[in-house]
């Protein structure tokens, strides 16, 4: 299985649901807590495994603002799991999921610096790095109701922008999805491989209208008998 | 996933307990899911099977635990100690009993004198059923919600032109649209509910067009964003309208049979009675019917009435039909496209190709669903014709002082292409349709000891409803339905404080706030509204005297209360989101919902409804209050139960009867609250197929909704293109109205120059007084999704999202002034100025500049440490606004409200401003990252605990996932 | 890249560690250490393995979670860190070895003097490529990294193994020679490094968000106050600012000690070489903090910048 996420650029609007979702099922997760610093003074700052960027592209005034929900992209060749010298990191074979081990990291931050996309932060309080674990607390607990077993950012998300599934399976959601919507990996360049895929906003939909006379002049709008 | 992992067990769900109950932290009111473990919560979900939120959430949904567990909840009861000052921020906690018995002795006496010296208002709170019944049982007038400051202008268009509204009184028809037009949404009005709903319709393959000057949030994933100029919405809407005209592309079927278009107006310029309906002897509306060339009644079902033409009528009197009348206003030069292209930043090619395009979905894509219903005179009907063009508008729309006639212009919009209450268009929630206007008059009067004859809010249709003495004088506080604002539906709660420190009309003894942030974000002019809260009068008494403020959290305005009550967060709670309320009801399904506690209150505070229930008791309401003079309803429960407004109908339409077997209207079922809880705390009652459209003429549903108590009549509903009320009261200024009048000459000019029976465009009041060239950019406010309608600074979790609010502005306006991106800048408008960073973008107007609004907080307030962002670089726009509108004081003295001169809603987006980069040479805080004005430190509240530096929430510790040293040692790279 | 002020003194101590390690092994073997006594040598050793030591404790202040330090050995396999880690404490059996053979004269010296050699080398090569390895950062994902850190440790080290000599009166202008042309060498080198860094290449905003048509600009990082990603990777510096501390650092590592072994070639006092040093480690600190304070990780570009 290659499990991860497709994230559709066309009908995100930022609202951050994904993001706070995240941090409060992972808090109580597998690898909680997602500490927070200073919650209620200058600066907070805490862990969370799920950001969102808003970006404009194009200048004005034919602009686009793009809003980007950013979370650990699963790679298939994940440079975080090859520089781990404890072993915490590490890729499922079974599902491909990328973890740490909580009880094994030492927090010496090597495995953000190897990660391109922003996707591990280190907890500051626990001193071990957090990072998207695909709920795997969620996908496989039998005793959820089974359309309940996803990614607590998937089941939150109210504009379905974010859909769960087998990559590996031809036929799986993510995977029509990914092949009908031309799905991109960010920064391929880098030879990572990441798994999640971005649907690029759809191209705006034309809409056809009523032609109108090339004579201007108002056109003579007549009582037409119509029974009330 | 179901494939059997050889994993630990992560969760242990024998300790975990699912309560449901209903969010409280937006208006959208979404069903949640709460998992509960040792008394903590595990995780707060959307409730898949409920109606709003089909199982979504939003972030502050995700983020219901640290709202939970703010450090700025409010402990226990205080007083203001004794012998300090009031905003000082010095309390004494007091107990409950201590109190109640104060401020029962307290509006015992008020109600015993003079009841409107208590003036009652509540903020985002959702029970206005049950604080407006306290209110008028308490015998007092000066009572409202929030919504004179935030969507009257939205409620009133729509229920004095079609019965329904946007938001919450309806809705788009998502599944069958095919041409989606939002309006002055920012990121809120509706959250989830707008979210599935454009989900849904990009799906589908609708395009979705967003009216905003900023692209942000929902306006990100338009297909096509039109960069309106802020406050010409109108002009847009109307323009557009004319093009439909000219090219007769209107649904006249629909105008005939289901609108006012046809019906027939006196033509009497200058004289008693123009502009108002000719009627015949029964008072009926009349039409031409074209079948006997002559006058007919227009509620005959039999006649083929003339949309358009100038008759006489029988008496002789010339008439001609409404249509006629919007066809001459409306064909007028100064709405052709051209020149609203002048007007709204918009060309006049897209102006008339959207009007096009709309045009196109109505006429050439007409959708029908074959389904058998009866029209309202019991004619069978085969199909829905279906025009699936939809629209929403809200704040960017409401906040106007033109917002009221701006919506009317976009209703019309949906009208003349046939789009209400069809498959595809817009569609009423229900109890909505309501017959055009519901027949509730505000109440007038009080006296002492006793109950108002009506509610304190109503619905006027005529000078006669206006709320004024023989003087012509307002009656209210906030001066409410009179010729300030005489559709003032929603109060104007923003005038609250200064009048009544003004004594104007009079002063008052006591202000109850529940939920309103008055000190701070919810006012305009903030600093000033301090000081009159502080104000004194030549005695050393304090203007306002008495002021009770009941909240969850350490807001500003805590600190300027003299008895704080503190209440319950929304976990702790039994409410009820009432039929007669604001109810959950989707388009097609009659729904409300509960609340009830998923956790122990572990402090000295109560809700709020409690305490109504329990002080309407002590004084003795007569609703409240048994034979035996002693207190009716035990709790909140119990009067929920069974308090009935009418016969059979009570705040909770589900699960009547005795035996719960009975929906909509029936006895109290003393079992009710368990049904809901054992239904997920939510009750819908679906409408059949031949009930879900063209309700306003659709006897089936009508029918139905009669028997629930929705509407009084099972009568037709007619749209009210044409606006007699509005006439009438134009007729009152012009001083041929056979009724009251306003004396005041500056009362004269906005009744006739704003009451137009047809909208119209006009530029905002503010703007209208303001020198465009001294301040050349509008400024507005937006709030950001993750903190809509709840001002959250208080939660850890949504505040590392946003501690601080910048100046948006366009990059090449910020360029030309020499502002750099995070330079900070001067912000003046007519009113004062502000201090704030700016941040420059592609996605705006270029005129507009705007700010996430309620980010700013004051120093010390909402439980944060002195040094946190919201009060050091967070800003307010509401400094430069002034509840009183610039220039001459034509008013006998005094300034007019900033409001819209019809409903009194809150313009709080006719601001304009100019902008200067902060100088290093002249400015007291250069080189300072900090915002201005700046204001004294909030004192902590007694026994409160500051928060420690490290949160680490979890509800039970972790279960790792342990990799084996197998693996470890075994695997190489991929 | 945010400069961890212990990860700097780690790399530049340990690498003068493993360079004097490096001479002091060669020596043995080319025959140069034969000026010194064995006493000395053993010295010249624990001076070594000292710096070694310092370096490496630095180092685990940089942990988050240093108890679980012990594990950093568990991947081999793949982890240039573990590497790192592995090699370095096997240093040390080795290293007590060599000094044990030194104390006793045991006749596998040659053995032991070699194995330590090449270990501190590969210990050096494998810290070089904890950071070469990263294809996030451009700055640092060339063979010129693990050529320079080899070329600083051997000069530093160096450098030191001639300033011991000068006090055990075993100085050798010949090796001063050497170590003044591994010097050139080196600052050669790091010249080369500057000119291809500032060459723009690499990833930019448009291929990390895949708006590759477009101008792409980052309206709202989605926080408004800094997180770790912004701590870690978001370390700025001023253009000008960055050009003075380069050519401080230049002076300070390779220009002064230059000029100080020319006047010891022409006959001051070889104890001047220990002045040498100290300005070349305190250099070589700058230019490991400048190592990391221009390396720009390719995350920054989701943070709104338009490259790396």
């Amino acid at each position: 299985m290659k499990l991860g996420l497709v994230i559709d650029l066309d009908t995100c609007v930022g609202c951050h649901a994904c993001g706070t979702a995240c941090k409060q099922w992972n808090t109580s997760g597998t690898i909680g807590p997602l500490s927070d610093e200073r919650p209620y003074e200058k600066d907070p700052s805490g862990s969370w495994l799920n950001r969102i960027r808003t970006y404009e592209v194009g200048d004005s005034p034919h602009s686009k603002t793009v809003n980007m929900p950013m979370s650990c992209m699963h790679c298939e060749d994940a440079a975080c799991v090859t520089v781990c010298p404890t072993g915490a990191s590490y890729k499922r074979e079974e599902d491909g999921i990328v973890l740490i081990d909580q009880d094994k990291c030492m927090g010496c931050n090597l495995c953000s610096w190897a990660c391109p996309y922003g996707a591990r932060e280190l907890d500051p309080n626990s001193g071990t790095m957090k990072k998207c674990t695909l709920c795997v607390d969620r996908i496989y607990d039998e005793q959820l109701p089974e359309a309940e077993r996803q990614p607590a950012c998937v089941l939150t998300c109210p504009t379905s922008s974010r859909v769960f599934g087998d990559f590996d399976d031809p036929d799986s959601q993510v995977s029509k999805l990914s092949r009908q919507r031309a799905g991109q990996q960010l920064m391929p360049e880098l030879g990572y491989n990441p798994v999640n895929t971005y649907l690029p906003p759809r191209n705006p939909k034309q809409q056809d209208q009523i032609k109108v006379s090339a004579v201007q002049g108002i056109k003579q709008l007549v009582n037409r008998i119509i029974n009330r | 996933m179901t494939q059997r992992q050889d994993l630990p067990q992560f969760e242990d769900h024998s300790k975990q307990e699912h309560r449901y109950t209903t969010c409280y932290m937006c208006a959208c009111r979404c069903g949640i899911k709460v998992t509960v473990e040792d008394e903590k919560i595990r995780f707060v979900q959307g409730n898949p099977d409920h109606p709003v939120n089909k199982g979504v959430l939003c972030a502050k949904g995700n983020s219901a635990i640290m709202k939970q567990l703010s450090p700025a909840k409010l402990t226990q009861p205080m007083l203001r100690k004794p012998g300090t000052e009031r905003g000082a921020g010095e309390f004494e906690p007091i107990s409950w009993d201590a109190a109640l018995d104060m401020l029962t002795a307290r509006l015992a006496n008020i109600r015993a004198t003079d009841p409107k010296k208590l003036a009652y208002f509540t903020g985002r709170d959702q029970m206005q059923a049950l604080t407006g019944l306290w209110a008028s049982q308490f015998g007092t007038i000066n009572w409202a919600a929030h919504g004179g400051f935030c969507s009257v202008n939205m409620a009133a268009a729509g229920l004095y032109t079609m019965g329904h509204s946007f938001w919450e009184f309806g809705d788009p028809d998502w599944e069958n649209t095919k041409y989606f037009m939002m309006w002055g949404v920012a990121e809120d009005h509706a959250s989830n509910p707008i979210k599935l709903g454009l989900k849904r319709i990009k799906e589908r393959g609708a395009k979705f067009v967003a009216v905003n000057p900023v692209r942000t949030g929902y306006q990100a994933i338009a297909d096509e964003w039109i960069s309106i100029t802020p406050g010409t919405d109108g002009m847009f809407a109307l323009s557009m309208v004319q093009v439909l005209l000219r090219e007769g592309l209107i649904d006249d079927e629909f105008l005939i049979r289901y609108t006012n278009a046809p019906q027939l107006v006196i033509n009497n310029p200058g004289k008693q009675g123009d502009g108002l309906l000719l009627r015949d002897a029964e008072g009926n509306p009349q039409i031409w019917d074209q079948h006997t060339s002559g006058v007919q009644s227009a509620l005959s079902p039999d006649v083929a009435p003339a949309l358009l033409g100038e008759y006489e009528a029988p008496c002789g009197t010339p008439v001609r039909t409404a249509f006629s009348i919007l066809m001459e206003k409306y064909m007028a030069p100064e709405y052709a496209p051209e020149a609203a292209a002048q007007v709204c930043g918009i060309s006049a090619d897209d102006i008339q190709r959207i009007a096009l395009e709309m045009a196109h979905v109505a006429f050439k894509e007409t959708i029908t669903i074959d389904t058998q219903w009866t029209d309202w005179a019991g004619r069978e009907q085969s199909q829905f014709i279906g025009r699936p063009v939809s629209m929403h508008a809200m704040r960017g729309i409401s906040a106007h002082s033109n917002g009221f006639q701006t919506c009317r212009a976009i209703h019309l919009l949906q009208v003349i292409l046939g789009t209400i209450d069809c498959p595809g268009g817009h569609l009423a929630k229900p109890p909505f349709p309501k017959h055009i206007v519901p027949p509730i008059k505000p109440a007038k009067g009080n006296a002492p000891n006793t109950p108002l004859e009506s509610a304190p809010l109503g619905f006027p249709t005529q000078p006669e409803d206006l709320v004024i003495d023989e003087n012509g004088q307002p009656r209210r506080i906030d001066k409410a339905y009179s010729w300030d604002a005489p559709i003032a539906n929603h109060g104007l709660m923003h005038m609250v404080i200064s009048n009544a420190v003004a004594g104007d009309p009079y002063p008052i003894d006591t202000l109850m706030l529940f939920m309103a942030n008055m000190a701070w974000n919810s006012s305009m002019n903030t600093a000033q509204t301090m000081d009159m809260l502080r104000a004194k009068d030549h005695n050393g008494d304090y203007k306002i005297p008495f002021i009770v403020t009941c909240d969850a959290f350490h807001s500003e305005t805590v600190n300027f209360s003299d008895l704080v009550l503190p209440d319950t967060t929304f976990l702790e709670r039994y409410d009820t989101i009432s039929m007669l309320d604001r109810p959950i009801s989707e388009i097609d399904a009659a729904c409300d919902s509960i609340r009830q506690p998923i956790l122990a209150i572990d402090r000295d505070v109560r809700s709020w409804q409690e305490v109504m229930v329990d002080l309407a008791g002590r004084l003795k309401f007569p609703a409240f209050t048994n034979d035996e003079g002693q207190p009716k309803y035990q709790d909140y429960k119990d009067f929920i139960v069974n308090f009935e407004r009418a016969p059979g109908i009570g705040f909770l339409a589900g699960w009547r009867g005795k035996n719960g077997e009975k929906s909509l209207r029936g006895e109290p079922n003393p079992n009710q609250w368990q049904a809901y809880k054992d239904n997920q705390c939510f009750f819908k009652f679906d409408l059949e197929p031949n009930q879900k459209y063209m309700r306003h003429a659709n006897k089936d549903y009508m029918e139905l909704a009669k028997e629930a108590g929705w509407v009084g009549s099972t009568d037709q509903i007619v749209i009210e293109l044409y606006s007699e009320t509005l006439q009438k009261f134009r007729l009152a200024g012009q001083g041929l109205y056979d009724g009251p009048q306003p004396t005041q000459k500056h009362h004269q000019e906005r009744l006739k120059t704003y009451f137009d029976p047809l909208p119209f465009y006009y530029a905002p009041l503010e703007q209208q007084r303001t020198d465009a060239k001294e301040y050349p950019f509008y400024a507005v406010n937006q709030r950001p999704m993750f903190m809509y309608h709840s001002w959250d600074s208080q939660n850890s979790w949504l505040r590392q999202i946003m501690s601080q609010n910048y100046l948006y502005m366009h990059r090449s306006k910020g360029e030309a002034l020499g502002i750099k991106d995070f330079g900070w800048a001067w912000i003046e408008s007519h009113n004062g100025r502000i201090r704030a960073q700016v941040k420059l973008m592609e996605g705006v107007n270029p005129e507009t500049v705007w700010t996430w609004n309620a980010i700013g907080k004051q120093q010390g307030a909402w439980g944060l440490s002195d040094d946190a962002n919201e009060s050091q670089q967070g800003f307010l726009m509401n400094h430069l606004i002034n509840e009183l509108l610039p220039g001459e004081n034509e008013a006998g003295g005094q300034r007019m409200t900033n409001s819209d001169p019809i409903t009194g809603q809150a313009a709080w987006y006719d601001l304009r401003v100019k902008i200067t980069p902060v100088s290093d040479n002249d400015d007291e805080l250069a080189g300072q990252n900090l915002s201005w004005p700046r204001f004294d430190k909030v004192k902590p509240l007694p026994n409160f605990t500051p928060a420690t530096k490290m949160s680490s929430y979890s509800s039970h510790p972790n279960i790792n996932l342990s990799r084996g040293w197998r693996d470890i040692f075994s695997r190489g790279e991929k | 890249m945010h400069p961890a002020f212990s990860v700097l003194i780690f790399t530049v101590t340990s690498g003068a560690g493993y360079g004097l390690l490096a001479w002091l092994g060669a020596g043995q073997l080319l025959g140069y250490s034969q000026s010194y006594t064995s006493d000395q040598q053993i010295i010249l050793g624990v001076i070594a393995m000292v710096l070694v030591s310092i370096g490496l404790l630095s180092s685990t202040m940089h942990l988050a979670n240093p108890k679980n330090a012990w594990r950093s050995f568990s991947r081999f396999r793949t982890s240039w860190l573990s590497r790192e880690a592995v090699f370095a404490i096997l240093l040390y059996p080795v290293a007590a070895l060599y000094a044990a053979a030194l104390f006793w004269q045991w006749s596998c010296i040659n053995w032991l003097a070699g194995l330590s050699m090449v270990l501190a080398l590969i210990t050096l090569f494998s810290t070089s490529m904890i950071y070469a390895s990263l294809k996030t950062i451009r700055q640092w994902n060339t063979p010129m990294v693990p050529a320079l850190f080899m070329a600083y440790a051997l000069s530093s080290g160096g450098l030191l193994f001639l300033t011991v000599s000068g006090f055990f009166d075993a100085f050798s202008p010949q090796l001063l020679k050497t170590v003044t042309g591994l010097v050139l060498i080196t600052l050669a080198l790091k010249m080369v490094y500057f000119f291809w860094q500032g060459k723009p290449q690499g990833a930019t905003i448009q291929t990390a968000t895949g708006f590759s048509q477009a101008s792409v600009r980052l309206l709202d990082a989605g926080h408004s106050a800094p997180t770790f990603l912004n701590r870690e990777f978001g370390y700025q510096i001023a253009a000008d600012k960055l050009l003075r501390l380069r050519i401080v650092m230049t002076l300070v590592t390779f220009i002064a000690p230059l000029v100080m072994f020319y006047c010891v070639l022409q006959g001051t006092a070889a104890e001047l070489l220990l002045v040498a040093w100290v300005m070349m480690m305190t250099g070589l600190l700058l230019e490991r903090w400048l190592f990391f304070a221009e390396a720009r990780h390719v995350v920054r570009l989701y943070h709104g910048e338009q490259r790396t």
